[in-house]
């Protein structure tokens, strides 16, 4: 597959993955451009094709990773809305839910991390165990105990 | 909270957050691609290639050099040194890296080429920097071809090759020159 293929299919994807890991539109769009150089510049490492999808994510998540670490809190997970999200609109049921949604939303940037990466990669980009695992660069016993730890938190504070 | 709950709130809240990116976004990732990974254009692929292969450029002008200079002799080509690809190789590299004037380079060609031609055991002579390099006629270097036979090479760094009566009418209008 062409390297311009490859930018068509994954980018949006590999921006909205950085963006629901909390970071803004600017800095989803450098470390996007930055997770697209890290491919290229180890493309060759690349041995299964069908891996493909969980590589960039881990390339992706790495970059975050760095991003956060070399910030230490100067940037706030999710301060930035998304698009589109105006929830004043509908019945009372529906802003209620609207109102969980962005408590979750919240809930999910407060978590550290690891275990922020571990729900966005699996209940957000919706893949699987193996693959979000192997995304997230962790055996899948881990994962699933980071998810769970992840989970608990999120219940404990939706819960509230 | 339920569990399924969470989830089925995941699943909106995946909904909530999709957003599209910069229309430009794409077009700034696909400029950053490296050559080598975009299908070869004609003309610059011999650059491209050496670029990507990483490789400095002392090392890329070295490899073209001497293919250069394979190639001549693999398809008979006149102008090698006839002291073996590496040393026409490092003639080349010579002329190729110093910074020095054509003159100077030529003299120093001239040179190494006559350690070349001494360290095969070869009768030459070697006249220095002292000569007239205006005059198309002073001789830098000779060297024996065969009996009576010489060949010269010339300020201008021309070759040809010679009788010895020619070579000693050369070598005196040197001298005569050198006198005034």
């Amino acid at each position: 597959m062409a390297a311009v293929e490859l930018v068509d299919i994954y980018y949006e994807r590999i921006y909205l993955f950085l963006r629901r890991l909390g970071h803004s539109r600017q800095v989803s769009e450098d470390l996007s451009q930055e997770s697209f150089l890290q491919a290229w510049r180890h493309i060759g490492q690349l041995r299964d094709g069908a891996a493909l999808n969980s590589w960039f994510y881990r390339i992706a998540a790495n970059a975050s990773k760095h991003y956060w670490r070399s910030r230490k809190g100067k940037e706030t997970a999710g301060i930035e809305g998304f698009e589109g999200t105006d929830g004043s609109e509908g019945s009372d049921d529906k802003a209620a839910q609207l109102e969980e949604i962005d408590r979750l939303e919240e809930a999910v940037a407060r978590l550290p991390i690891k275990q922020r990466q571990v729900v966005v990669l699996h209940y957000m980009e919706q893949l699987s165990i193996a693959e979000a695992a192997e995304s997230a660069g962790v055996k899948e016993g881990t994962f699933k105990s980071r998810l769970n730890r992840a989970l608990k938190a999120l219940k404990n504070e939706m819960g509230s | 909270m339920e569990e399924e709950k969470l989830k089925k709130l995941f699943s909106e809240l995946a909904e909530k957050t999709t957003e599209s990116a910069r229309p430009g976004l794409a077009g700034d990732i696909k400029g950053q691609i490296p050559h080598r990974l975009i299908p070869h254009r004609k003309g610059m692929d011999t650059i491209n290639i050496i670029i990507d292969l990483r490789i400095s450029k002392l090392t890329a002008a070295a490899a073209i050099i001497i293919t250069t200079i394979f190639c001549a002799n693999f398809l008979g080509g006149r102008g090698s040194t006839g002291g073996g690809i590496f040393n026409d190789g490092i003639l080349m590299m010579r002329y190729f890296l110093t910074g020095a004037s054509v003159g100077e380079s030529d003299l120093s060609a001239a040179k190494l080429k006559y350690e070349q031609l001494v360290s095969q055991g070869r009768e030459a002579v070697y006249y220095g920097e002292g000569i007239d390099r205006q005059d198309s006629n002073s001789v830098v270097l000779h060297w024996k071809v065969s009996e009576g036979e010489y060949r010269v090479m010339f300020g201008d760094m021309r070759e040809k090759t010679i009788s010895s009566e020619e070579l000693i009418k050369l070598q005196s209008a040197m001298l005569q020159k050198k006198r005034k």
